[in-house]
């Protein structure tokens, strides 16, 4: 699960000199909301968002309506764009959680994947939201479960083992400490080709830990 | 799943664009209303015959146009960008970093005076700024992903020092060097060999998954664009005519020009009675004759009605994105057609079995190289010969076609011109009609040389400019006196209806002629003087898809009518299957299997024959191919392998003899018989070839 | 690349001999440069044909009291030290080069000098480069030798040695223009066969059994005439210069014949004495009818270029 794998190769990118008339245009056309800016040799030099083209209102009480409109179209990329150096990006080699942590931490939508200066992809949060679904395997038909265990050695395996005596695999899976409880783990996988019952019996059976949740899907 | 919701915008997306250009007439129009749209990971063809506008399109794309080229009309969009209209200085920028553009010819590309290494590294030094020391490694590295053997070596060569299939490696190297979104091929495996082509392509499919790229796959063989897209624009007189997903076109295919494309493509795996191939009627119009207001098509389509020939047909939605450029589609039923009247004639059944014509055996023609040595130039140097041919032998019955197959430099042309006398053999026999073929031209009797006759492969340089079409069919008429002096001239103009032009082309000059009724002149010329055995050496290669079908029923009725032997050279196996009754596959001057043609495209297979076969891109997307490549490139003729020629090439020696195939790198190849008529050059026992599945499996 | 099916124009049946002629004179004169080649070199001819009624003089006719004299209305370009009239000398000695070639005192031939000339070393020259260039091997090795030993002698050194050996008159300038033009000319029609020897209609000719000669000249031939012709043209000029050089060294047609080289040589003396007419009209002259050949083949040239 690294960002080169999941990100979004040959993003759409501006140079400096574009106006922000054209710049809207194109965000308007492709529906993405960052506009990496580029110099030669795809050179990342900033980062236009849809935030940043929308002029500040005191500057505009300032303008009366000619001046406006020129100013408008004189504007270009380069006078509107989050500058280099304050551009949070990732680098290709880090993982997912790694690009979820930096985008929360910073509350930014989108990382630009940079290597050695020159951006190679974007990976945005609507990709990281996509992932985390497949991750747990939505829309994949078979049997979820959550099940909630101590917070102990072995009581993953306890799982692992359940299912492997019983030759059905396990497609996807996630384990978080559960909300509010301490000393408590929440395991939730999802099994296919497996009966619901049968399922659910086994892992009832296992000691110390509690099923809370079953869906089909 | 995850495709689905993140919906990508398209890479390119070009609507309704019209290019023109400027010329002493006045603007011609040389495409319009052309619409589609490529995303990342997709390869979109472009297919159409030459003079469509395909390679308009695909230079139009990057204003590539030249002085008196522009686009007049119309949207291209790359990454939401709009082109059309841009400053050059912006179009340059966008070219160097995010469209790279692979020819048809690699030496377009590439300096022929600068080594690839430094070629490579230009471009990471001079549009990344990157230091020579890492463009260099950068550049090891590309050439590795593009499978280039010895890639560390091959940086310090020159252009010229590396094979055709190298430098189109090298060119794509190149070009994605700078991880563009949109790469576009205008025919980049035209020119090559077909087991090198397949090669390429294997690369192209390759790159496309991890570059992501987006693909603008510009070609005219129905085959390669089976094999390597996934979607397909067909391109008629300029304009778009359909567009949909690669199956669906060729499955189901709504335009009736589309349609006729796909009943003209010969199949691999067809035979010469059972199906036919059916040429589309009438011609493409010239740019200055292409109606505004009716549908482009009509004046050939089988179907034309009067609304056609008066309402401009729009690009419509059929079916889940098929689009087509026709008011009928929906009433179309391509499995219903009838072939009209007089497009194709009655073919009596074929002759029984007879007795052989020419035969041919260890049939030697070396060329002497000069050598560089300085003893040479005393005489006293050691003598170089490129084997052209090395012991070829085979025979033909009368009234029967062999087809020559083999890649180039095999030895097919050489061959053809021996028997025909234009060269002469160094060793062995050959029989004709009880005369001895080995001797040259100079030396043969007019009534040997009246009975051997060829079709040449150029339809450009096949007549001779300077006289009319009647004078040269006439020639051999008079040379041979076929038919008595009053009598020439009903006779050409008898010929001429032969091949299937009206008595008006007996005043017309060759330039006023298109590339096809040059060739059937040609044939006409061939088939003058009522040769036994008449030789084609590519007659079709150069020929557009329609056009080829035409000009093969034409050489099948007059061989049918007139009892012709015939030798058929071509490389392209799905052509020579058609039409052959045997097939002779050739490898580096020697024939490596030969028989009736049923059994060569079926196991047991003489290893190259298998490659060969695998190779061959078929107009089928759904059908299943074995995939087995070549390494390295064919030997030097001058130089060739000892044993059996093929084994430094040979995927199945490894796996199928002991001792790794060590013997056959010393001894060479007996010949073993599968049938009667079957031979097969090879040290793999029979039996083993025989267990080997068929290259090919249609759906 | 395949070649294109494209509906072309047609014609139904044999267009005739008129309209042919219609249709090459309408390309040429659509070339400006060849348009104002031919008019120059038109203007030489048609003065040289209608000689005699252009003029009152003859050339010969001498006037002591009229010597060296500039343009004036008795004479329309001036006279030279003899008296005789340049614009008289000037289109007799046009009719010389390109109109009449005297054989003997009463025989003459149509085309002149430089005309003839051209056209023996053409048919020679042509020859020996058919020769070369389609049967190739020791034949090809011997004839290229020979021309270029015959090249390696500078062209005006040629032409004396020619003319000192045989001597100067008319005929021998004749067959001095045409050695010297051989080589060249051979040259050329090798090169040009060596290229067309290779297209499959030479291939079919020879499928045919046709001897050499027919492939020489009826196959391989018309389809070079293009540059052949253009060469030409070049060479009635340069011929044309080398007249007026052999003249000029007296080694020209024998006096009083007019040529213009003599007329050069003769009134080179008197240029800085204050009468350079007789040596300005005749060096113009040439000039003019050498640039206005060579306009006329440039014009050719672009024309057959833009054809194909």
């Amino acid at each position: 699960m690294f960002v080169r794998d999941y990100m979004t190769k040959h993003p759409v990118m501006v140079e400096p000199t574009t106006s922000t008339v054209e710049a809207q245009g194109i965000m308007a056309e492709t529906k993405i909301r960052h506009l990496p800016v580029v110099e030669t040799g795809k050179r990342l030099v900033g980062l236009v968002t849809r935030e940043r083209l929308r002029i500040p209102p005191a500057k505009l009480s300032s303008l009366n309506v000619w001046e406006i409109t020129r100013f408008l179209s004189n504007l270009t990329a380069k006078d509107v764009m989050v500058k280099g150096k304050d551009v949070i990006t990732i680098g290709p080699d880090a993982t997912l959680e790694d690009a979820a942590q930096t985008m929360a931490k910073h509350k930014i939508g989108c990382l630009p994947v940079v290597e050695e200066g020159i951006i190679i992809g974007i990976l945005t949060e609507v990709d990281l939201l996509v992932q985390l679904a497949d991750l747990l395997g939505v829309g994949v038909p078979g049997v979820r479960v959550t099940i909630r265990v101590p917070d102990r050695l072995g009581e993953f395996a306890k799982i692992t083992s359940a299912i492997a005596s019983r030759n059905w695999g396990i497609y996807a899976s996630g384990a978080i400490p559960t909300p509010k409880q301490p000393q408590s783990w929440d395991i939730v996988i999802k099994v296919r080709h497996a009966p619901k019952e049968e399922l659910i019996e086994v892992l009832q059976g296992i000691e110390g830990q509690q099923v809370i949740d079953v869906r089909e899907t | 799943m995850t495709e689905d919701i993140l919906q990508h915008s398209p890479i390119l997306k070009l609507e309704d664009v019209a290019i023109s250009y400027e010329t002493r007439y006045g603007d011609v129009e040389a495409v319009r209303q052309v619409s589609f749209e490529v995303h990342r990971a997709t390869t979109f063809g472009v297919v159409g015959e030459s003079g469509c506008g395909k390679s308009t399109v695909a230079f139009g794309i990057v204003d590539f146009l030249g002085a008196n080229g522009k686009i007049v009309d119309g949207s291209i969009k790359f990454q939401g960008r709009e082109l059309v209209g841009r400053s050059e200085a912006d179009l340059r920028k966008l070219r160097g970093d995010q469209i790279a553009m692979v020819y048809q010819d690699p030496m377009q590309a590439l300096n022929p005076s600068v080594t690839i290494g430094d070629q490579l590294s230009e471009v990471l030094t001079t549009h990344r700024g990157i230091a020579t020391g890492e463009a260099w490694k950068k550049s090891i590295d590309m050439l590795n992903r593009v499978y280039m053997p010895d890639s560390a070596n091959v940086m310090k060569r020159y252009p010229h020092q590396i094979s055709g299939g190298q430098q189109q490696r090298v060119v794509i190297a190149m070009a994605l060097l700078n991880n563009p979104a949109l790469l576009i091929m205008d025919e980049p495996t035209t020119a090559l060999d077909v087991t090198v082509e397949a090669v390429v392509l294997d690369l192209i499919e390759d790159l496309k998954r991890d570059f992501d790229t987006a693909i603008v796959y510009i070609t005219h063989d129905l085959g390669v664009v089976a094999r390597v897209c996934d979607y397909v624009g067909v391109m008629y007189a300029g304009e778009m005519v359909e567009t949909g997903s690669v199956e669906a076109i060729y499955d189901n295919p709504q335009h009736p020009y589309t349609q006729g494309l796909m009943r003209c493509v010969p199949r691999l795996g067809t035979t010469k009675e059972s199906s036919r191939l059916y040429p589309i009627r009438g011609r493409v119009p010239a740019p200055k004759d292409r109606p505004k207001g009716a549908c482009i098509f009509a004046p050939r389509c089988d179907y034309a009605t009067d609304k056609c020939h008066s309402e401009h047909p729009q690009l419509r939605d059929i079916q889940n994105g098929h689009r087509a450029r026709c008011f009928y589609s929906e009433v179309i039923d391509p499995d219903a057609w009838e072939p009209p009247e007089g497009l194709v004639a009655d073919v009596p059944p074929a002759l029984g079995a007879e007795e052989d014509l020419i035969q041919v055996s260890d049939l030697q023609t070396y060329y002497e190289q000069a050598s560089r040595s300085v003893l040479s130039l005393v005489g006293l140097g050691e003598k170089q010969y490129v084997k052209a041919v090395d012991q070829v032998s085979f025979s033909i019955p009368k009234g029967k076609t062999l087809g020559v197959v083999g890649e180039s430099g095999c030895g097919k042309s050489t061959l053809a011109k021996t028997i025909v006398g234009l060269e002469a053999p160094s060793g062995g026999e050959a029989h004709f009609l009880g005369f001895d073929v080995t001797l040259p031209l100079s030396n043969r009797d007019l009534k040997l040389i009246q009975e051997l006759q060829m079709v040449f492969q150029n339809p450009d340089s096949t007549m001779n400019p300077s006289y009319t079409v009647g004078h040269q069919i006439a020639r051999p008429l008079e040379r041979f006196r076929t038919v008595t002096k009053d009598s020439v001239y009903d006779e050409v103009i008898r010929l001429l209806n032969a091949v299937r032009l009206d008595g008006s082309y007996y005043h017309r000059l060759p330039r006023q002629l298109s590339g096809g009724e040059k060739q059937r002149v040609g044939i006409a010329r061939a088939f003058a003087s009522r040769p036994e055995l008449v030789l084609c050496d590519e007659p079709v290669s150069a020929l557009d898809v329609s056009v080829q079908a035409a000009v093969l029923n034409l050489l099948m009725e007059i061989q049918r009518e007139y009892g012709t032997t015939m030798m058929f050279i071509a490389h392209d196996l799905s052509v020579v299957r058609f039409f052959s009754d045997y097939v002779a596959v050739m490898y580096l001057g020697h024939v490596v299997e030969i028989g009736p043609a049923e059994n060569i495209y079926a196991p047991p297979y003489m290893p190259y024959t298998e490659a060969l076969l695998s190779a061959v891109p078929i107009p089928d997307p759904t059908a299943e191919q074995k995939h087995i490549r070549l390494e390295g490139t064919v030997p030097s003729a001058l130089n060739p392998p000892s044993g059996c020629v093929f084994h430094t090439r040979c995927p199945r020696r490894a796996e199928m003899l002991p001792d790794g195939g060590r013997i056959c790198e010393v001894e060479r190849p007996p010949w073993q018989h599968n049938t009667d008529e079957h031979r097969i050059y090879c040290h793999i026992p029979l039996e083993e070839l025989r267990k080997l599945d068929p290259v090919v499996t249609a759906v | 690349m395949a070649v294109s099916e494209q509906a072309i124009g047609q014609p139904t049946e044999r267009p005739s001999r008129l309209s042919r002629m219609r249709e090459g004179a309408r390309t040429l004169l659509s070339s400006k440069t060849a348009v104002v080649g031919l008019v120059i070199v038109g203007f030489w001819v048609f003065v040289a044909i209608f000689a005699p009624l252009l003029t009152p003089y003859t050339p010969t006719e001498q006037d002591y009291t009229a010597q060296n004299q500039g343009p004036s209305a008795d004479h329309l370009l001036g006279t030279d030290s003899l008296g005789r009239d340049i614009w008289t000398r000037l289109i007799y000695g046009a009719q010389v080069v390109l109109v009449m070639l005297p054989i003997s005192e009463t025989f003459w031939l149509p085309g002149g000098v430089a005309i003839w000339g051209v056209a023996i070393g053409l048919l020679i020259g042509a020859t020996l480069g058919l020769i070369g260039g389609y049967l190739g091997g020791w034949i090809d090795e011997v004839v290229m030798r020979v021309l270029d030993a015959m090249m390696a002698f500078p062209v005006i050194l040629l032409y004396m040695i020619i003319i000192a050996a045989i001597g100067a008159s008319a005929t021998n300038v004749v067959l001095a223009i045409a050695i010297v033009g051989i080589p060249g000319i051979a040259r050329l029609v090798r090169s040009l066969a060596l290229d067309i020897r290779t297209r499959d209609y030479i291939r079919a000719a020879e499928l045919r059994g046709e001897s050499i000669w027919y492939i020489m000249f009826v196959e391989i031939l018309p389809n070079a005439r293009g540059p052949i012709i253009i060469d030409a043209m070049l060479r009635v000029g340069y011929a044309i210069f080398a007249m007026g050089t052999l003249g000029f060294l007296g080694l020209g047609l024998p006096p009083p014949s007019p040529d213009w080289g003599s007329m050069v040589a003769k009134g080179r003396q008197f240029i800085l004495s204050g009468s350079p007419w007789a040596a300005l009209w005749p060096s113009l002259a040439i000039a003019s009818l050498v640039v206005g050949l060579n306009l006329f083949a440039d014009g050719l040239r672009e024309e057959s270029l833009r054809y194909q």
